[in-house]
């Protein structure tokens, strides 16, 4: 079975890195072992959006039982998406669970997340805190995102600084800059609540 | 209650899916080892087993049935039994015919550019119509059961094979959505049905389904309705409506088998 999910990601592997397509949508897709069972992906975050001028790596893990099964896909750039563990970079997308179907493919999913970036799916989360934000604060949503775009997927633009200064003065008083990030995108910014749940 | 918890029982959900994937995984194995995908020829009678002596409904319609059926083939319970039992048996039913095979074969060629038109990837789509092809090519000018049994109850072919048979439904739908679209009713256009509905692995067939597949494929089937209503008989139901079928398929509520005509 293992040859049969080999031999299509070859073919889709070709397919991916020589469209032009792909290069236009910053979509990359690398081979991390010879047997095509592990690959890392990359989508660019799409414009006029929380996402834009980041870059996002994704973990791609191809079951011996692929297509007729979707590939397992996971962020391993941090990102602030309603859809898209802040912890675990797990994905919430249905065609990654069971509207998979065999004749979509690895630059299917590509296309589907850098969708799913532009267009979050707040009443089906994968991140209940993020999602709540997303549809209660819709504005520290956007700069939270933005924020961590800047910070963990490379973007040069908006940087909010003031957040940067909060995560410092938590730093200050000794926790962990990314915890220390997480408490404060938790809880709207409010430095006194974030370091309440740092101490719980 | 909060933010933290919120983010902790996040964490415990994923730590849940996970928990729940597995089990599912383990279950479908477990099926997997102990049926398989296309059972060997048994006798209908052995169906009364599955039903206890008080069950009459099903054990009197099983007993009218034998009068003109005797023989069954089982069906693993994957979601994809339609599919699977119908590929099975038209391929007998077509073995050892080549004009036959060749219609079917043009059929497919025809299938994959109507997919393309559609905006289906060729080289995905080709895969599965290759294997649909190269398999019912081996069949051609043989009647060989045997073959037959080994190309269903390997995933690697005959997996392939539902895909394809998947994918005709869906071009078919799409191509003749206007019709179609009346009978649909959660879903806004029929490429958004077929994505949910049919092209899935594992997604289970209803009515529109067999409709689409034998009109696809110019193909008479008779669907045999074994369930619990009232009626003594079991109810025949042939697709097209007004044609007279050699190609009979069992069905259970939620479950077709492929049963045989005497």
């Amino acid at each position: 079975m293992a040859s049969i999910a080999s031999a299509r990601i070859k073919r889709e592997f070709r397919e991916v890195v020589t469209s032009d397509e792909l290069t236009r949508c910053k979509i990359k897709l690398e081979l991390l072992n010879d047997n095509f069972t592990e690959l890392k992906g990359e989508i660019g975050g799409p414009p006029d959006t929380a996402y834009e001028g980041g870059t996002f790596q994704l973990e791609i893990k191809i079951p011996e039982t692929y297509p007729f099964n979707p590939p397992k896909v996971r962020f391993l750039t941090k990102i602030w998406h309603p859809n898209i563990s802040s912890v675990t970079g797990a994905i919430c997308l249905d065609i990654l669970k069971d509207q998979w179907a065999a004749a979509m493919t690895l630059r299917t999913v590509l296309l589907s997340l850098q969708a799913l970036l532009a267009t979050p799916e707040p009443d089906d989360p994968q991140d209940a805190v993020v999602a709540n934000q997303y549809k209660s604060n819709n504005k520290i949503f956007l700069k939270t995102a933005r924020h961590w775009t800047n910070v963990y997927a490379g973007s040069t633009s908006a940087a909010e600084p003031e957040f940067d200064s909060q995560v410092k003065k938590l730093v200050d008083m000794g926790f962990d800059s990314h915890k220390s990030r997480v408490a404060l995108s938790s809880h709207l910014w409010n430095v006194e609540q974030a370091i309440e749940s740092l101490y719980d | 209650m909060n933010e933290q918890t919120t983010q902790e029982f996040d964490f415990k959900d994923e730590m849940i899916d996970e928990k729940i994937t597995a089990q599912q995984e383990a279950i479908e194995n477990e099926i997997a080892r102990e049926q398989k995908l296309i059972s060997d020829l048994i006798k209908l009678d052995s169906l009364l087993d599955e039903y206890s002596l008080e069950d009459t409904i099903y054990r009197s319609k099983i007993i009218e049935l034998s009068a003109n059926f005797s023989l069954v083939r089982k069906t693993r319970g994957d979601g994809n039994c339609f599919f699977r039992a119908f590929g099975f048996r038209y391929f007998e039913a077509i073995m050892g015919k080549p004009d036959e095979v060749k219609r079917l074969k043009d059929l497919a060629n025809k299938i994959c550019t109507d997919l393309n038109q559609l905006g289906y990837n060729s080289f995905t789509v080709d895969d599965f119509k290759d294997v649909f092809v190269e398999e019912l090519e081996r069949l051609a000018d043989k009647s060989d059961v045997k073959l037959l049994e080994e190309i269903f109850n390997n995933p690697g072919s005959s997996d392939y094979i539902v895909v394809f048979l998947r994918l005709i439904v869906s071009a078919y739908l799409q191509k003749n959505a206007d019709f179609f679209l009346a009978f649909i009713e959660t879903y806004q256009s029929m490429k958004e049905f077929c994505s949910h509905e049919v092209e899935p692995m594992y997604k289970e067939s209803d009515h529109i389904h067999i409709i689409a597949l034998t009109n696809a494929l110019n193909v008479s089937v008779g669907i045999i309705y074994l369930d619990r209503t009232d009626q003594t008989e079991a109810t025949p139901h042939n697709f097209p409506e007004d044609s007279n079928p050699n190609i009979f398929i069992l069905y259970r509520p939620g479950h077709y088998d492929i049963i045989y005509k005497n």
